[in-house]
Formats: C-alpha cells, structure tokens, sequence
C-alpha cells in the first residue's frame, strides 16, 4: 500500500476514534398501510420531513406494495434492524407489533386505537379529538343542545362510542346511539334515531360511512327533519355539516415526529398515546342560519373558517 | 348589447366554473376521507387477533439491506453477493467477475439473471449474461438487493435460469435531498458518488445519481504464459492488468402515476490475464457503453384492480481491443439494442387470493459489427466479422396465483409461455406450497422449470477458425424441485434448511466437430443439487442491531458422472455483527471454501480449499446524523489463496488472489 493510502486509512481511523462521542439513535421503519391513501400518504410525508430535518435514517415498507408484506415486513425489520417502527394505519399496526421483539413501537392513523391491543412499549397519536374535548367544544359551541345522536358499528367504534357516552353524561348531555352492522342499516337507523336527537354526530366510523350514498343518506335525512349535523371532518360541511372540529392529517405526521424526538430524549412515558395536537374548525354558517340554532357568538373567534352560502 | 351579452355569459361561465370546481374539490376530498376509511374497514381485529405466519413465500430469497452492505463494507456488488448462501464469485482470465449459483458456473454467468428496480440486465445479446458491467456496480447507491435462488422464467421470461438478482436503489423519498460518499482502498481504489432526490408537491419526484469509480486492479502475479514457457518473448512472468474506470448515472423521474427511469454506464477495463494464452500487457483495452429507458405507468383501475404498463428500450454496446500475441491484436465490437413494452394486470381476488397476468413484447437488433486485426494495435485492419447482425422478436404471457386457503398455508401456481421468431416456443410452469405445519414452523415446497435462450453469439458465431455458431440451436432448459423447513424455534432466531435438486438439459456447449474446430450445439446435462443451511439470530436489549448469523452449503454438481470442475463441494460464511450503540459496530465475516475439483482431462491438484477473514469498523448517523463512515480489512491475515484458471491456462497454475486490502467509506447526507 503506498504511503498516501496509508495516510488516507490513518486519517479515517482519527476520525473514528474522535467522533465516537457523537453517537445518535437508530434507524425508523415506517410501515404505511396503503401508500395511495391521501391521509396515510399526507402522515407520511410531513414526519418523513421533520424526522430526516433531524437526520434519521428512514426505511419505508408500503404494504400494499407487496404480496407478502408479513415477509417482506419480518425481512425489512431482521436487517433494517430499525429503532423504532412507526405505523400509519390499523392494518399496519397489526402487523408490525408482533414483530417488534421489544423496539418501540408508534401508531398513527388507526380508527379508535382503543380496540387495538396495546402491547408493552407502544406509543401512539390518537386519529380521533378526545371525545371530551369535542363534548365540551360543542358545548361551548352550541350550549343549548342537549340531546346528541350518532350511528356506530359496533366492531370499530364501541370503545370511542362508551367514552362519548360518559364524557357527555358528566356535563349534562344526553347521547343517543343506534349501532348498525352494515350501510343498508342507515336509512332505517336514522328514521329511528332522529326525531329523538337535537343533533346528529358524524364520527369516523368506517361502516357508517361505507360510501357516497351512506352520506347522502345521512345529510338528506337530517335535511329533512331539520336535524343539524357535526361532524369529525371538514369535508362533510361542504354536504351540509354545521359545525366541524377535524384533525389535521398533516398535524399528525408532524406531532408523530416530535413524540419521536421525545422519546428519544426519554421524555415521553411508556405507554402514552397522544390525541391530535392540531385541529381546524370549521363552521358553516348558511346551514347554521338556515336552522336558526343558538350558537355562541363569543364563540366565534374559536373558529378557524367560516364557510357562508355564496359560493 | 352584443359585448354586453357576451361579458354576461362569460362572467356566468366563470362563476359557474369557480363553483364547479369548488364542488367538485369537496368531493374529491370526501372520496379522500371515504378512501381512508375503506383502508380502515379492511381491517378487523377479531378475538384471535392477527396470526403471526412463518416466511409465507415459496421461493428461497435472501435480502441484504443498505445496512447490511455498510457494515459489509461493500466495495460493488459481487462483495455483497458473496455473503449468500450458495453463490460464489471467482475471477475469470477476460477480468469481469464468474457468479456461481449452486454448484453451477459459467464464464459469462449467463444462467443468472440480474435485474436493477425489475428491468433485466441482460443487455449483452451477443454473449448473454450481465457480469459484463454489472459485476463492479457501486453500492452506495443501492437500497436493498434480493436474491431469489432457483428458476424464474415462470415469471421473468429468459435466462432467470438458476437465480434472479434484483438491485433496488434508492429513490426520491429515500434520498429527501443531497447524498455524497467517497470510498478509497487498496490497489489505488477510488470511488465517488453524488445523489440528489426530492419530491415536490405537485407529486412529481425525481432522484439523480452519479458513480464513478476507479481502480488499478489486483496486480496478481501470474508465472508464465503459453509464450514464455516455450521461452518465447512474453509479458509473464508478469502481472494482470485488471484496470478499471467506470461511470454510472442513474434517473428517476415520477409524476402522477408516470415514471421515467434507466441507467447508463460507461465501463473501461482492462483485463484479468487475456483472451488468449498468452499474458496480456497493458494494450488490452475493453470498452462498455450500457443503458436502458424505462417509462411506466400505474393505472389504478378499482381498489382491488390495478395495471401496471411499461415501454423499455435497451442499449450495450462493446468495442474491445484484445492482445492475442505479443504482437497480434484484434479489435472486436458490436451495439445491441432491446425495445419493448409489457403490460401486467393485478387482481386481488379476497384478501386470501391475487393473481397477476401480464403479455410482453420485445425487439432484439444487433448491429454496426466491428472487427480488426493487425500487429499494431493503433492501426489494426479490417477483418471478416466473427458474428452476424441479427434481430430477434419474442413474445411472452404469464399468469400466477397467490391462494392462502387456509390461514398457515399459501399455495402459488403460475405459468409463462415465451415465443420467439428464431427458436420457437417455451413453457414454463411454476408451482409450490407453504405451510405453516406448528407455529413458527414451515414447510415450503417447489417446482418450477426456466430456460436460457440461445444467445446470438452461439447461434452466429462466424469466420472463427476454431468455434462456429449454430443457428438450430434450441434453449436451454432447467427443472428444478426444492423443498426445505424454515423456523423460528426461540424469538430472534431464524432458521432455514432447502435442499435443490436441479437437471438442467440441453446445455448450449462448445463440441468438437473436426480436429481443433467446435460448434455450439445442444449437448449434454448437468444434474445439481445441494443442500442450504442458514441461520441468523439477531440480539435484543443492550445488544440491539447485533448478530451472529451463518450459512452452509452442500452441493454436489455432476455432468457425465464426474463432479463438475471448479465449483467446490462445500462453502460456509460466518458473520457477526456487534453493535457497541447506535453508532458504532464491528463486524467479522470468516468465508471458508471448500477444495475445488478439476476436469477430467487436467493432471494438476485440486485448488486448495481457504478461510478468509474480514473485518469491519461502522459509524453511523455521527455529526448531527449527517456521517457515515466506515473502515474494512479484507482477508485481515493475508492468506494467500487461489481462484481455478481453467485447463487451457494449466501452465500458468492458478488465479492468486488479493492479499491483504483496505478500504474506508465515509458518507455525508445533506
């Protein structure tokens, strides 16, 4: 070997000994449920950007991507050997924690994380508000409501169903709910519900809104019987919601980021699950004129957009 | 009134525009939510939860990540390959490297299909096989390289004969920026890349890299040449004249569901010893020029429906300059050029069950032959061609079926159909099972055929005084069943046994037809089989990011009775990697091979059998996560050790092999 070779070996050699004190955390997997989902995709792009502005490496496994993504997820995590894995959606949360072998592990993006269970060393951004915080934020909202009415299915959204229940029951607020087992149910469910109800309550419930028509269904409905509708998502005022408290897809990746620094810091207690730290409110105030509801004017700074009936 | 009307109409059509596409805003982002949504109901948890499946596929696959080759401290690609079980690398005497795939080797490595991001490599149609160019490819840009060992012509078409290897290099989202590295090592070794990768908002996306690497080769002495034991004047005893300087650029272009991607490479060498048997000297001078364009495009046409579509055009040319005596040179070149398109649908049938059936079409030219010769290598003479222009067009259809019918069991059936103008038609069915037997305990099984077209050269070959081309030539075929048990029996520890049993017939082979003149013809069969052993097991808690893990292959190759010559009967590889924390590893790699045989008709000893060690030192995410830098010892005892030359370079004994080699890495990300 010549002796500028040797000088160039000895060189990296010094350089190894005096960066050794510069050592940082893993590697991070990011399992994505469906990539060409626009709110899975969204998540993953806004932590991807936080997390390699801070240098992480990232590795990326998009499960439908792959035939055999229980493999190719086993494989990625044997010699990836990432840190942590973070998971965007049920389906690759589910999957990812048995494969963990005591990494950490954080979700994201899971419809009520409360049906999930929740291993050792699982962290987590909830997808839904905390269902006390939209009780009370509807509350504040509209004061006078105090009969509240949702559709659920059971299978997904029992365990967020209970806690609206009890959190609206300690300040005075009366939920009504009708379980349903598939989208057929709606039209029925609802002539039942309804006339009961001063407000009917949209959540994220996959079977509820199964598609297009089930919320044409719901908003035709509650049109018809004067029922205002809140919803969990801006994109139902355009269909005629009145109020809408969302939690922003971008919010989430980037809060999941920050929790990731966190814990990398040892600052985040082990089992934590976060709720959404940004939301947006909307209101529109056509359809909340149209109804004449009493709505708290001093409430009116709280909202972040005012959608009226031009157009 | 008349402009009156017309701003009336006009500032109607603008309101209704600006509403309509408000409206149809909103409704795009309700699909949105109704997507995300649907993604969600796919999912159920029930009581049982989701079971956990052992290694569902029935393929044998080994994947090495972009970790794994920096703590192997990979100089290119054959560093990487030479962890796998059943693949060995040797040296040839033309330079480029031979890739062994269990018990089976040829010159060209044309049994061996590799692919980078999916698109065949096999550009050299003229002598088949990727080695050529492919065989010092960087690694820093790579991601991830899988290794399918076993035929693949079921679903890859020609020459995915005895194994498939696909390189997936990084794209925009996983460079998110700038990515520099440089590499210097032993043999006056230099390598450089830059990356650059990003993805906009409007979807589009694009990632840039550039390689360049450059070295003087591994100076092995070689003793004498056939010139110099006849004490004729000769370069021997002398040394190989391995040179090589390479460039790569690779693109990856994205938008929307449209994807432009290919690569170009620009190779010079030199050369190993020669193309003949004497010792080359410094006027030996290979020229590759290699690229492919690729434009696809994904169409989603329901949920659990989609297309994939793709127009490729392919291009190699070679324009060499080889030594024959001390002074007879002889200058030989050729372009050859790929263009076709394949169109695959994918249907996911139920959760359990997807199938996928694709039509490809391709156009084969060879062209602009060029053939010299003379006593002065810088003003050589036009000489008759040694091989014919030529086109080739094929067509090929296929069609597999993933089916788990039960939660522990997958079974996987498919099929391809190839026909081609020149040799007619080939079929060629894939089939095999999974199952999950006890929990964490499967057994795989499989049969599968593939096939290796005849490449022009061998169907060709002209005006060679001692090897003729033949145009009947037929493909040559493999079947090729394998069975095998892959467990986990404790948490962090996988394990896998295959056994292979292969017979490949038809073998394209040089026969004798007179005295000192050959044909290529169909002759003779190989029957290989082998048996693979792996482990790994990966360490938790204070040891996270260490392993230990092993493999051990068995393999007993025959043709007419006799074991083949210079494959060996066993080969082991040894690794461990310890993770002192998230920054600093070490890694050991023991390759130890076995005794490697000789042909029939050459008197010398078998090449010994060797154990070699390397060691590795990897930082990793130092600076603010911003370095990475790593430095590896090869064969750290320096053991002298050889690579079989064959039988027409008795004289010479062996290929010695590099001593002791360096080589540091440091990368920097932006």
């Amino acid at each position: 070997m010549k002796i500028r070779n040797f000088c160039k070996v000895l060189i990296l050699l010094t350089v190894f000994w005096i960066s050794a004190g510069f050592a940082q955390p893993s590697k991070i997997l990011i399992v994505n449920s469906d990539n060409s989902v626009y709110r899975y995709q969204t998540i993953a792009t806004e932590f991807k950007k936080i997390i390699q502005q801070n240098a992480y490496q990232v590795a990326e496994l998009n499960l439908n991507s792959h035939a055999d993504a229980e493999t190719e997820l086993k494989q990625l995590i044997q010699q990836e050997n990432p840190g942590l894995i973070y998971t965007i959606g049920t389906k690759a949360y589910l999957l990812a924690r048995d494969y963990t072998h005591n990494r950490k592990l954080l979700f994201s993006a899971a419809i009520n994380w409360r049906r999930l269970d929740i291993a050792e060393g699982t962290y987590g951004v909830a997808n839904e508000l905390a269902s006390a915080q939209e009780i009370s934020l509807l509350r504040y909202f509209l004061p006078s409501i105090k009969t509240i009415g949702l559709l659920y299915s059971d299978k997904f959204s029992r365990e967020y169903v209970e806690s609206i229940k009890k959190d609206a029951l300690s300040v005075g607020i009366n939920v009504v709910t009708k379980a349903i087992n598939e989208d057929k149910e709606i039209g029925d469910a609802l002539n039942g519900l309804l006339p009961k109800i001063e407000l009917f309550w949209i959540i994220s419930d996959p079977v509820v809104l199964s598609n297009k028509e089930s919320v044409k269904t719901i908003f035709q409905s509650a049109q018809q019987q004067k029922k205002p509708v809140y919803a969990y998502s801006d994109v139902y005022i355009e269909q005629g919601a009145v109020l809408a408290v969302s939690a922003d897809s971008d919010t989430i990746g980037r809060q999941s980021a920050s929790f990731v620094l966190m814990m990398d810091k040892d600052k985040v207690s082990e089992g934590t699950v976060q709720s959404p730290a940004g939301s947006t409110i909307t209101l529109n105030k056509c359809v909340l004129d149209a109804l004449r509801l009493n709505f708290n004017k001093d409430a009116l700074d709280s909202i972040n957009k005012v959608v009226g009936c031009e157009k | 009134m008349n402009k009156y009307v017309y701003n009336l109409l006009f500032g109607v059509l603008i309101l209704n525009s600006n509403a309509s596409a408000e409206t149809s805003a909103a409704n795009n982002d309700l699909e949105k939510e109704l997507a995300y949504l649907a993604a969600e109901r796919q999912v159920v948890v029930t009581a049982s939860k989701m079971e956990e499946h052992v290694d569902k596929t029935i393929a044998t696959t080994t994947v090495i990540t972009q970790d794994d080759i920096a703590h192997i401290g990979a100089r290119n690609l054959l560093d990487v390959l030479r962890l796998v079980p059943g693949i060995g690398i040797t040296q040839t005497q033309f330079g480029w490297r031979e890739i062994e795939v269990r018990g089976v080797k040829t010159v060209l490595s044309e049994k061996v299909q590799i692919m980078l991001n999916g698109h065949p490599l096999d550009h050299n149609l003229q002598n088949a096989g990727s080695a050529w160019v492919y065989d010092d490819l960087p690694v820093d840009t790579i991601k991830r390289v899988e290794v399918v060992r076993g035929p693949g012509s079921a679903l890859y078409g020609a020459n995915a004969f005895l194994a498939v290897i696909n390189i997936i290099t990084q794209n925009a989202k996983d460079l998110n920026g700038v990515q520099t590295s440089a590499g210097w090592g032993s043999f006056d070794t230099q390598q450089y890349r830059a990356s650059w990768g990003k993805q906009f908002d409007n979807t589009a996306e694009a990632a840039l890299h550039f390689n360049f690497t450059d070295t003087n080769g591994i100076n092995s002495p070689i003793p004498a040449d056939s010139s110099s034991i006849q004490g004729l004047s000769s370069s021997a005893p002398g040394k190989s004249q391995l040179t090589e300087g390479r460039y790569d650029l690779e693109w990856q272009l994205g938008y929307q569901d449209f994807k432009l991607d290919g690569r170009y490479i620009n190779k010079k060498m030199g050369t190993f010893f020669g193309a003949a048997t004497i010792l080359s000297d410094d006027r030996t001078q290979q020229d590759y020029n290699d690229y492919f364009l690729r434009l696809s495009r994904a169409w989603k046409i329901k949920d659990d429906f989609t297309i994939d579509t793709q127009i490729f055009h392919d291009f190699y040319s070679a324009d060499n300059r080889w030594q024959l005596a001390q002074n007879q040179f002889t200058r030989s070149g050729f372009q050859d050029m790929r263009t076709g398109g394949e169109i695959q649908a994918n249907y996911h049938i139920s959760d359990a069950q997807a199938v996928i059936a694709g039509f490809s079409y391709a156009k084969e030219q060879q062209g602009n032959l060029i053939d010299e010769l003379g006593p002065d290598p810088e003003h050589l003479i036009p000489a008759p061609s040694i091989t014919e222009e030529r086109t080739r067009k094929h067509w090929g259809l296929y069609i597999e079926d993933v089916w788990d019918p039960l939660k522990n069991l997958r079974l996987t059936l498919g099929a391809r159909y190839d026909r081609y103008n020149d040799f007619g038609g080939t079929f060629n069915p894939r089939m095999g099972f999974n199952w999950e037997f006890i929990r964490n305990y499967s057994l795989k099984f499989s049969y599968g055929t593939a096939y290796r077209a005849p490449a022009f050269g061998e169907l060709g070959l002209v005006n060679n005084p001692v090897l003729l081309g033949n145009s009947s030539l037929k493909p040559e075929e493999v079947k090729t069943f394998e069975t095998g048990i892959v467990a986990h029996p404790v948490a962090s520890l996988t394990t896998q046994a295959i056994y292979y049993h292969s017979a490949i017939n038809q073998i394209i082979s040089q026969v004798p037809i007179q005295t000192a003149i050959s044909r290529y013809d169909n002759s003779g069969s190989v029957i290989a089989e082998g048996v693979e052993l792996e482990a790994r097991y990966d360490f938790e808690g204070s040891l996270q990011g260490s392993y230990l893990s092993a493999n051990h292959v068995l393999q007993h190759s025959v043709q007419l009775g006799q074991q083949l010559a210079d494959v060996p009967r066993h080969r082991t590889n040894l690794t461990a990697n310890l993770a002192f924390d998230n920054t600093w590893s070490s890694f050991a790699h023991v390759l130890i091979k076995g005794n490697t045989l000789r042909s029939l008709s050459d008197a010398r000893n078998e090449v010994p059998g060797y154990a070699l060690l390397d060691v590795g030192l990897l930082g990793k995410n130092m600076f603010g996560r911003k370095v990475d830098i790593s430095f590896n010892v090869y064969n750290l005892f320096d053991k002298r050790y050889y690579d079989p030359a064959p039988t027409s370079l008795s004289f010479i004994g062996d290929y010695q092999m590099p001593g002791r080699a360096f080589f540091g890495h440091v990368s920097l990300r932006f």
